[in-house]
């Protein structure tokens, strides 16, 4: 099983689920990351982390831990 | 309008919207810019209010809101936002709820447009960022939508203006129409768990599907045909959404997040900012002065050596004098922060910074405030609202007042000053540079002690998040950077204004009583010399010297006496108010040279009374300059702490913690110094 915060740069993936154990996981999938939809990795910061994800033409920066519940 | 009755009686209006959808932008063209800004009580979440402008001929109030996500809730003050949406404890329940949507991020925003309709309020969904949706060749029938949703939509650019007609028209009927139905008033009843959720968004795809068509660039003819466009409009079903974003910023951030360039750039911009808050704004800060200390001896010679002269002179014009002087820095700073973050480069700058900020306890979204805190603790701390992590939050609150705030400059110019050679001024450059750093590695430390302890001080915990929109880059608006660059330095004056107006004439009191009419030997002098005579003799027997003497012994370990005591005192008012008390208690007056000059001249010949030892050495000034750095001096800053925090735990902490340390590290600098020979 391989989560959003494993992407390579310029990956594209498409949502299969959303851990909602994680604690961020409800605004996750608030602001969009809903099974189905196709992010790519697009930036990563300096120390790579967080991460660029693109979801629905909108770039989020979101922590890797974070990611980590975006399941694809 | 100040009234609450009538605000409370005519129909409220309250703006709903994620963040960044252009609610403030309509707000402010609806209301002139003529709001008020309240407080939820006994809260941070700040709203504006406002009566729509008479122009437009409807009778009522418009509220401006935080942004929010959801109805639901994952922070205290979006709790508290939502809250109050369903009823404001000052205004009630809105009679309309416009809901702004970025028409380029479509279902993203239906999401709370759903939840807004569900809950039953009076919805009129405002589609905004039309201009960009086109760049991408696409459009939307706000026809459709109405017909799907079942509540009114416009398009608007309140911007220009464009729309706003038929909206006032929507907002009219919509009015009349509740009038009538008052029992359809909003009940909380709010799907929580994460099926509806993906039902509501398989349920916006469907809809944007629907609404959204595209259509050929426009050729010149920019009138809206509904008919038109009903004919062009293509049903979306068999064709891909393009769900790209920007290409120029893909390639821009390519840069300003790259793993050499991105820190090189970052670096880049933070010298550019802060050399421009220095050299931009020290002409004016002189200039300030220079008229403080003009109208200052206007008053003089207006009123002579009386108490009411004095009080206006010594009290009042100097306290108005310390709160405007920080006015040019706190402007350019917000001035280059509202760029920066118009042109979306802060969201990277606070993307970059999560990762060494989070090692330390503290969230990519402290940094902005943060960097206001270089400016003044003030506004930085109102600014921490935007960290959803109570405790991060908290923990930034805490050090903030560590960044060197504007107020420490004109201390440290003066004690730098002192310190270096006067025909090497350059020196004071890097030395003014160097305690910059030193305060930065300082608050960073102190940052990630306090969160070693943070059970013990900060205590609260909270899931730790970082979740933020990564803005398009755009040329910035200028009138919409200046718009809010002047909210905020109001803001910064009602503030922090009269607290330190108030302290200025209580520590006026303190060095004009209780011998307000010292007698002096007057025979064979000056009018000008007896004056003199009369302030240093009135300010010697003064309050404030027998409460400097009082403090003394604390003082003497530092190798100062009273008088830097007294001065140290009045910093609490502000702490470029030291330099002023420095001034009143060497007797300096204004005359013939600058005062800088003179106060240095004075530093150089000021002896310890008893000992004949000299007060301002090399160490004991960079004692009073590291005492500056860590010190909680400012009580605007103690008391906006409060407020923020919503306790005394924090302000407490901070100003037995930060004092202490100031203590401490001065003491030792002090010692060291003198123990290496430095004197
Ligand atoms: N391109 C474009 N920008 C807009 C429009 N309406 C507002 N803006 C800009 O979008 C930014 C965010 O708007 P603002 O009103 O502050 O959003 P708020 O966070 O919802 O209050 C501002 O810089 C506005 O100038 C619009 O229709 N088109
Ligand atoms: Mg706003």
């Amino acid at each position: 099983m391989r989560t959003a915060a494993e992407l390579k740069l310029g990956e594209k993936a498409i949502i299969k689920d959303i851990d909602n154990t994680h604690p961020s996981s409800h605004r996750i999938l608030e602001i969009g990351f809903t099974p189905g939809q196709e992010i790519v990795l697009l930036t990563k910061s300096i120390f790579n982390d967080p991460i660029g994800l693109s979801i629905r033409g909108t770039i989020f920066a979101i922590r890797k831990n974070e990611a980590s519940c975006i399941i694809i | 309008m100040t009234s609450t009755l009538t605000e409370n009686k005519i129909p409220l209006i309250t703006l709903v919207g994620q963040p960044n959808s252009g609610k403030t932008t309509l707000f402010n063209y609806l209301s002139g810019k003529n709001y008020k800004t309240v407080n939820y009580p006994g809260s941070t979440v700040e709203y504006s209010i406002s009566k729509i402008l008479g122009k437009f001929s409807i009778n009522a109030n418009i509220l401006d809101s935080p942004g929010i996500i959801s109805l639901i809730p994952s922070s205290a003050d979006e709790k508290i936002s939502v809250d109050s949406l369903f009823s404001h404890p000052k205004f009630g329940k809105p009679e309309i709820v416009i809901v702004t949507v970025d028409s380029s991020q479509l279902s993203r925003h239906l999401y709370l447009v759903k939840q807004l309709i569900d809950a039953n309020f009076n919805v009129i969904v405002v589609l905004t960022m039309l201009d960009i949706l086109r760049k991408k060749n696409l459009d939307i029938s706000e026809i459709k939508l109405s017909e799907i949703l079942g509540c009114k939509v416009i398009k608007i650019d309140s911007r220009s203006g464009k729309g706003i007609k038929d909206l006032l028209l929507s907002i009219k009927n919509s009015i009349s129409e509740t009038n009538i139905n008052e029992e359809l008033f909003p009940e909380m009843n709010i799907h929580n768990q994460k099926e509806k959720l993906l039902e509501s968004y398989r349920h916006i795809e469907e809809i944007e599907k629907e609404v959204l068509f595209y259509k050929e660039p426009e050729n010149g003819n920019n009138h809206f045909d509904i008919n038109e466009v009903n004919k062009k409009l293509i049903v979306l079903n068999s064709i891909r959404l393009p769900n790209k974003p920007d290409n120029l910023t893909l390639k821009i951030d390519k840069f300003t997040l790259h793993k050499f360039w991105g820190i090189i750039i970052f670096f880049l911009v933070m010298s550019v900012t802060f050399t421009s808050i220095f050299w931009l704004a020290s002409p004016l800060m002189n200039l300030i002065n220079d008229m403080f200390s003009l109208l200052s001896s206007g008053s003089e010679v207006l009123f002579g050596d009386t108490l009411f002269g004095n009080l206006i002179s010594n009290g009042l014009l100097n306290g108005l004098g310390s709160v405007l002087v920080f006015l040019p820095q706190i402007l350019i700073l917000f001035l280059i922060l509202g760029l920066l973050e118009d042109s979306g480069y802060l969201a990277r700058g606070a993307m970059l910074a999560d990762k060494p900020l989070s090692m330390i306890g503290l969230n990519g979204k402290s940094f902005v405030p943060m960097l206001s805190g270089f400016a003044c603790a003030i506004p930085a701390i109102m600014a921490t609202r935007t960290i959803s992590n109570k405790r991060e939050r908290f923990l930034t609150i805490f050090i903030i007042p560590l960044m060197s705030c504007s107020a420490r400059i004109p201390v440290y110019v003066l004690l730098v000053a002192f310190l270096i050679p006067q025909d090497k001024p350059w020196i004071g450059g890097i030395a003014l540079s160097a305690i910059y750093i030193f305060s930065i590695f300082s608050s960073l430390i102190i940052a990630s002690v306090v969160n070693k302890f943070q059970e013990k001080i900060i205590k609260e915990s909270d899931n730790s998040s970082f979740i933020l929109e990564l803005p398009a880059y755009r040329k910035p608006k200028l009138s919409d950077v200046l718009n809010n660059t002047f909210k905020n330095a109001t803001q910064y004056i009602k503030k922090a204004g009269p607290v330190i107006i108030y302290l200025s004439v209580f520590l006026w009191i303190l060095t004009y009583f209780p011998n307000t009419n010292p007698q002096v030997n007057e025979s064979g002098k000056s009018e000008k010399e007896i004056s003199e005579l009369k302030n240093s003799e009135r300010i010697m027997t003064s309050y404030a010297s027998s409460l400097g003497k009082i403090i003394e012994p604390v003082m003497k370990p530092l190798g100062l006496d009273w008088r830097v005591g007294v001065s140290l005192i009045a910093t609490f008012a502000a702490r470029e108010v030291f330099v002023s008390s420095l001034a009143l208690i060497f007797k300096i007056t204004d005359e013939g040279d600058n005062i800088q000059t003179s106060i240095l001249k004075a530093m150089k010949d000021a002896q310890i009374e008893n000992t004949g030892e000299k007060l301002f050495t090399t160490a004991t000034t960079t004692g009073l300059i590291i005492f500056f750095v860590f010190a909680m001096q400012c009580l605007s800053t103690v008391a906006i702490s409060r407020k923020e925090t919503g306790s005394w735990r924090i302000p407490v902490l901070q100003i037995l913690v930060f004092s202490s340390i100031a203590y401490v590290l001065s003491f030792l600098t002090v010692s060291g110094l003198r123990f290496f020979g430095i004197n």
